[in-house]
Formats: structure tokens, sequence, C-alpha cells
């Protein structure tokens, strides 16, 4: 293997372990990080409703789900309930039976556009946009594995 | 176009970039007058904030024309001057709504990264990191702005691009600081770094109606701006006991409102500063707070601490239990710029605000590799280099 393919080993690694990190942030546990509860098993965490609140009639976003969500179809249940304050609707949804860490992440994704549909009407699109020369290191491809991670990771 | 990009640890280089483009229907195209370098951008430069990828485009403190305009936007016009917002927010949700910007929940389009760091997600920010939404910034030739009928500020005619540059981050973070800290009427204030948002912050406390302003910082020429052109009394920390020279100034009060605009990479004194310095360095912290221990140290009972420099992680050696039984309140943000940026405008065309002279160096794009180490060193006397993309 020449330095070439090793360098292109070492960062296609870095790339799926930008985002293996990204999975795990939250649950870092260094002194001072954050977390003093314990944590759910995976089970556990795959099967909790995630939610977000969306500054809609809460009619109104039961009336249509929107695309992203929609298209999950009965793979999950949807729940939709005022929130309180005025703060719009909470819009919330479970997979049946355990899923995959691939379909939370699909799922989290699915609410994060569908709030922006809501309350926006697009979401935002990042690419193409301008940037310099961007040499082919591991420590660039682990930034950019996370970067593509995180629409689909987080706390939701 | 040209940019000024990011191109390894403290390393900036101009180069040849894409234009560019319309992505979503509330975008414009800007062409960039002026562009800033901001006390927070060395922290990107630095490597503080490790989620900057070579080659991304830096700057997010800038004002130009809109050259293009996308079909969802309703206000902006071609050929509009305006100034724009460092946040990127949708003004459709809650926190817009409140007039907290840039905590926008569909500004930042990887949240995962913020959220994984702080429990829950700010909003986007041009040219400040991929946890920060990844967008290209404004030292370029042109940058897209999203949201633009949000983000953006009709420039009045009396307010020259000079003045108007620093309405797009430093007064606005300076005013949301000494507006969000309760500053009133008879109050006194004493806000710690005589940067461009520290004077900022100083100038909007009087305008709020305090009665004493104190800035402290160690760098004169920064003291002597304070002087001249703020018209705030200033404290040198490096030959001063800042604790006590506040205290025999306010009857043993200490002052009302403290506001912190320093940041993570805060110098102090003697020991603290050996042991800040070293634990950053061996990455046990990530941010050095001198500042903001000294602000609740030296803050009056019952009063309210704001933090406007900005930090990203777990600090050492905070003072929680002073805070506590002081009874002190402690309150922090990014800029939430769309909420005061009218109204500093305003101030401007009346010229209650001025802010031609942070502008210590002025330069052309070109230039920005140059401009930043003069920032990072404060070389000559640098508060802030703007840069020219278009000469």
């Amino acid at each position: 293997m020449d330095l070439n393919q090793l360098i292109g080993r070492a960062t296609g690694l870095a790339g799926g372990a930008g985002a293996a990190l990204l999975k795990q942030l939250q649950h870092v546990r260094v002194p001072g990080a954050g977390q003093a509860s314990a944590t759910d098993d995976p089970e556990r965490a795959a099967q909790r409703w995630r939610a977000v609140t969306v500054l809609r009639d809460p009619a109104e976003v039961s009336a249509s789900l929107p695309a992203p969500l929609a298209a999950l179809g009965d793979r999950v249940e949807v729940r939709v309930t005022p929130a309180p304050g005025d703060r719009g609707a909470e819009l919330a949804a479970r997979y049946r039976g355990t899923p995959t860490e691939q379909q939370v992440g699909d799922l989290r994704a699915a609410l994060r556009e569908s709030k922006a549909l809501l309350e926006v009407g697009e979401v935002l699109r990042m690419e193409p946009q301008p940037h310099g020369r961007r040499a082919a290191t591991p420590q660039g491809a682990a930034l950019e594995g996370a970067a593509a991670a995180a629409p689909r990771e987080g706390v939701l | 176009m040209r940019a000024a990009t990011w191109t390894g640890v403290n390393e900036v280089s101009v180069e040849t970039v894409p234009d560019p483009a319309i992505l979503n229907d509330r975008d414009v195209i800007l062409r960039v007058s002026r562009t800033t370098t901001c006390g927070s951008d060395l922290h990107l430069l630095g490597g503080y904030i490790p989620a900057m990828r070579v080659g991304d485009v830096l700057g997010h403190e800038f004002m130009g024309e809109v050259v293009e305009v996308g079909s969802g936007v309703r206000d902006r016009r071609v050929g509009d001057r305006v100034v724009v917002n460092s946040f990127i927010a949708c003004g459709n949700c809650w926190y817009c709504r409140q007039e907290l910007y840039s905590l926008c929940d569909n500004g930042n389009p990887n949240p995962g990264i913020t959220e994984g760091l702080w429990g829950q997600s700010p909003g986007g920010c041009f040219g400040y990191s991929h946890a920060m939404g990844g967008f290209a910034g404004s030292h370029a030739e042109y940058v897209r702005v999203p949201f633009a009928d949000v983000g953006t500020f009709v420039v009045p005619e009396e307010v020259s691009d000079d003045r108007a540059l620093f309405a797009s981050d430093a007064v606005s973070t300076g005013w949301m600081g000494a507006d969000l800290a309760g500053t009133k009427p008879g109050d006194t204030v004493a806000v710690w770094g005589a940067g461009g948002v520290g004077q900022m912050a100083a100038r909007a406390a009087m305008l709020l109606g305090a009665e004493q302003v104190y800035v402290v910082d160690r760098l004169p020429e920064r003291l002597e701006q304070v002087r001249q052109h703020v018209g705030a009394e200033v404290i040198d920390y490096s030959t001063t006991d800042v604790m006590a020279e506040l205290r025999e100034r306010t009857g043993g009060r200490g002052p009302d409102v403290c506001i912190e605009a320093v940041g993570m990479e805060a110098h102090s004194t003697g020991v603290q500063n050996v042991y800040d310095q070293v634990k950053q360095q061996l990455r046990l912290q990530t941010d050095r707070p001198s500042a903001v221990r000294e602000a609740i140290m030296a803050c009056r009972k019952g009063g309210s601490v704001f933090v406007l420099g900005v930090f990203a992680g777990p600090v050492d050696k905070f003072p929680l239990g002073a805070a506590m039984n002081k009874g002190l309140i402690i309150r922090g943000a990014q800029v939430h710029g769309q909420r005061y940026t009218p109204r500093i405008l305003e101030h401007m065309a009346r010229g209650e605000l001025t802010t031609e002279h942070l502008a210590t160096h002025v330069m052309p794009l070109e230039d920005a590799a140059r401009g930043y180490e003069m920032f990072k060193a404060k070389e000559d006397g640098c508060v802030r280099a703007v840069f020219l993309p278009h000469g």
C-alpha cells in the first residue's frame, strides 16, 4: 500500500470516527462535562419519544404532517399536543418496536426538517458554498464526517 | 472570487474560491464592502474551537450591497446598502419571536454537534466553524446571506460605512450585554475588556443611563480610546487591584452590573495566569475564565454579571459559591443582533454612537493574513483590522 492509499484509508476511517464521536458526545463523562445521572440502556434510549416544539397551531400540524415525517409512514407513531405558554405544538414521534441507530437518525432528521418546513417553509441548504483548498487529512475527514452526521445526531 | 480562509492553527490565506449562490428562497447575495476581524475569530484561528476545516472562509462582522435577491425575499432590493448581523436567524421560531435571535431553532444545520456539547443548539453564524453551521464567512468579495429580511438592515444615508460596519456585531453585542444585564439609570457598570465589544458595552451602558461606567484592560492605547471616544473611566488591571479600586469608587458596594467582554483567552496577572494557561494548553480546561471570575467577585450583592466573551466548554475554579451567596444574576449570550441593530443605527445617525476609531487598520482583503497577525499580537495598537474586498 503506497502513501496515498494509506492516507486515503486513514481519511476514510477518520470520517467514520468523526461521526461515531458525535454519536457519543452527549454521553461523554469527564469531570465538569455535564451529565450526572444514569444513562438509558440502549433499548430504552431508542424507544423514547423524540420531540420538537413548533410555533404553529397544533390543529394545523395534525391536519397535514410534513413530508419528511409522513415518509416514515406506519413505522412511527406520531403525537401532536399543544405546547404550554403559547409555544405552539409539540410534535413527537417514536418507532414501533426497537429501531436501529440508523432509523433513530432518520427520525431526528425528519423531525428537524419537519419543524423547519412548518416554521420557515423550507430547509436551509448548505451545498455548494465557497471554500478554499481542502487537504485530504484525517482530521479534516473526521470533521466532515461529524458535520455530515450532525443533522441526524444530537440529543433529540 | 477572492476570500480569506483558515488554513491551519494561526494561519490565514487569501485564495480564489467559488462564488456563492442563492440556495434558499430567502437568501440574498451581498457584495461585501467592509468586513472586520473580531476577537472571537482568534479562538477559531488558534484552534480552540476544533470544528474548523482547512479552507473555511472566515469573517462574521460585515456590510455591503445587495446584488442578488432570492424569490422569497420581501423587503430587500438589489442596490440596498445593508449591515448584516453575525447570527443567522429565521425570524419565525419561538426564540426569534422572543427576540433571542442567536438561539434560533432553524439557523444551524449542524445541531448535532452543539447539542452534544451544550445540551441544546444555538443558531448558526457566518464563518464560525462547522459547530455553528459551517456557513462561509464574510472575508470575501461576496457572501450568501440566508433569511435576509431578518438579518440585514438598510443603513441610513447619514451613517457612513466606517461607522455602520460595527453595528453588525461589536455594537449590537455590547448593547445586548448592557441591556440584558438590566442596566438602569443611576447604575454603576464595570466592563472587563476594552476591545470593540467592551467599548461598545460601556457606551451602551452610558446611553441606557448608567451614572458611572468603568472599563478594565491593560493595553494603554485601548484605555485611551475608552477615555477619548467612549467617555468612560478606565482601570489598568496590570497596575491596579481592580476589586479594591471598584470598591473604593463605589462606596464599598461594587458595581451593579459587571460585563465580561474578554472570552476564553483572557489574560490575568500572577499565578492565576500561569495556572490557566497551563491547564488550557494541556487541554485540562478549554477556556481561561479569569475575567469572569473577577467580575463575579467584584459585583455588588444582588447584582448582575453578563458574559459577552465567547466560551466553549468547562472552566475551572468558577466561583459558584460567591455567585450563589451574593445572590447574583449571571447571564450570557451570543449576540441577538437583530433585536438591537435598528436602534443602534438610529443612535449612529444622531451621532450618539461613534465607532470609526475602532478601525485602527484598514487594508485590502489581500492583506488579511497580515491583518490577523497584527490583530492577534495587538501590534501597532491594532483594535480592529478592517478588510476592503473590492479595494
